[in-house]
């Protein structure tokens, strides 16, 4: 089910751990975007808005984890769509409004989205969002600023590098060297366009474990779709192959 | 002229037309969207429009299905010892040697052919109406999804063998889905038991 493997995939590194929760990503992405601001209320954390949404292509996922005695760890977490290159909301898109761009961005192209929310059940990261008009927005790696050099507007604004954009192996081969242990998104779904890079457990920070696209998604791709092409062809086939070979049914030898 | 017999009423005749018309019209459309063929959806000005002939073509389908079965179910369900024998003779469609047993209006090709119609058809339009009207729940639509892609390979394979033997199989069929009526004699021979049981033999 892979979607092309691109030598020059560019990818957004995330390093959670110099990430300092100022938000300025949320800000950017809202920005260039042009997208509305979301009223939200007080529940008690900085995470604001609480979920990824339609005007909110991207948020800082705050979390406090129990650490060794009685101490709070204050973890941040930079969220948005993973970029998968087996996408499994391109794959299950009928109408062809989800595609992948020569950088490797899953974006979408919004006239053609006929609002059937499939792909939101083929995500394994839970991205895709609808909006009023019934129509799906995400994180598409700015890809209007990529195809023209720049960098997405998230990482432009990042003050202290947990964000970074560039050559997607580059990336990993540098996080590697400067101690990352865990390289998240590495081979997942073929290798993800949203790479973390962690020292320590990336369940710690509420990454998903083992991401996968559902099980029935995989089944009609693999199969349902080719069986239905070589079904219609089969029994056009067959049915030449009986009218050369026996013929058509004919009045006389009905009388035997 | 040659005496004819009517096999289809009006209605039948009418409804089949509608019943096949949306089935290609839903299948064309079901392959642009399983396969993005730009080609057709421009054909309907864009794919959001396609999806609305889509939809709506469901619904036509749906009901003139339900409507047809006035027409079949009941003889779909019969079968007697001559159709078992047709089974083995395959309905002589594999020799024209083979002695085929006396048939009644139909044959049990064609009765099993109508009841897979009507069991892919109720899967195939509720499995629509669940991609519709129920997209809000992801197990329902995943469900929904898979089941109208299933059915949706029972319809490509069973459409085209029915259009195979109601036109170049079979000669004259065809004229039979288009006026109602077919010619007495052949009737004797093709349909005995039916031609009996109208009293007409």
């Amino acid at each position: 089910m892979a979607n092309d493997t691109s030598k020059n995939r560019k990818a957004i590194l995330v390093t959670p751990e110099a990430c300092i929760g100022c938000r300025a990503c949320q800000v950017a992405c809202k920005s260039w975007n042009q997208l509305p601001a979301i009223k939200t209320t007080n529940n008690g954390t900085y995470q604001n808005p609480p979920d990824l949404a339609s005007a909110a292509y991207n948020i800082i996922q705050y979390s406090e984890v129990p650490f060794k005695e009685n101490l709070v760890r204050w973890l941040f977490l930079s969220r948005r769509c993973m970029h998968c290159e087996d996408a499994g909301c391109v794959t299950i898109c009928p109408s062809g409004a989800l595609y992948k761009t020569a950088e490797g961005a899953v974006a979408f192209d919004r006239d053609k989205c006929i609002g059937c929310k499939l792909c939101v059940t083929a995500c394994p990261f839970d991205v895709p969002r609808y909006d009023g008009e019934g129509k799906v927005t995400k994180c598409h790696l700015c890809f209007d600023r990529i195809a023209n050099g720049m960098d997405p507007a998230c990482v432009k604004t990042c003050p202290t590098g947990a964000l970074k954009y560039g050559d997607r192996a580059e990336l990993i081969d540098t996080a590697k060297k400067e101690g990352y242990t865990t390289l998240y998104g590495e081979n997942d779904l073929h290798g993800l366009g949203s790479v973390y890079a962690f020292k320590e457990e990336p369940k710690l920070y509420g990454m998903k474990e083992n991401p996968a696209i559902p099980s029935s998604v995989v089944f009609w791709h693999n199969y349902l779709k080719p069986l239905s092409l070589i079904g219609l062809g089969g029994v056009v086939a067959a049915a030449a192959v009986h009218y050369l070979a026996i013929g058509p049914h004919k009045e006389k030898e009905e009388e035997v | 002229m040659a005496e004819m017999v009517r096999k289809s009423s009006v209605d039948e005749v009418v409804n089949h037309w509608i019943l096949a018309g949306s089935c290609i019209l839903l299948g064309i459309t079901g392959f642009a969207f399983l396969f993005h063929l730009e080609w057709v959806s421009s054909l309907f000005g864009g794919v959001n429009t396609m999806k609305e002939v889509h939809n709506w073509g469901g619904v036509v389908f749906c009901l003139s299905l339900l409507y047809s079965m006035r027409h079949y179910l009941k003889d779909a369900f019969e079968y007697d010892a001559d159709d078992w024998q047709w089974f083995k003779v395959a309905g002589g469609y594999l020799s024209h040697k083979v002695k085929v047993p006396p048939m009644g209006k139909y044959n049990p090709g064609q009765k099993l052919y109508y009841l897979a119609i009507v069991v892919a058809g109720i899967a195939i339009a509720l499995s629509g109406f669940g991609m519709w009207f129920l997209k809000e729940d992801a197990s329902m639509l995943l469900l929904s999804h898979i089941v109208h892609n299933v059915a949706f390979i029972i319809f490509v394979i069973a459409v085209p063998v029915h259009i195979y033997l109601g036109t170049l199989a079979n000669p004259g069929t065809l004229q039979i889905m288009l006026t109602g009526m077919m010619p007495l004699n052949e009737a004797k021979k093709k349909h005995p038991k039916w031609i009996k049981a109208v009293g007409k033999m």
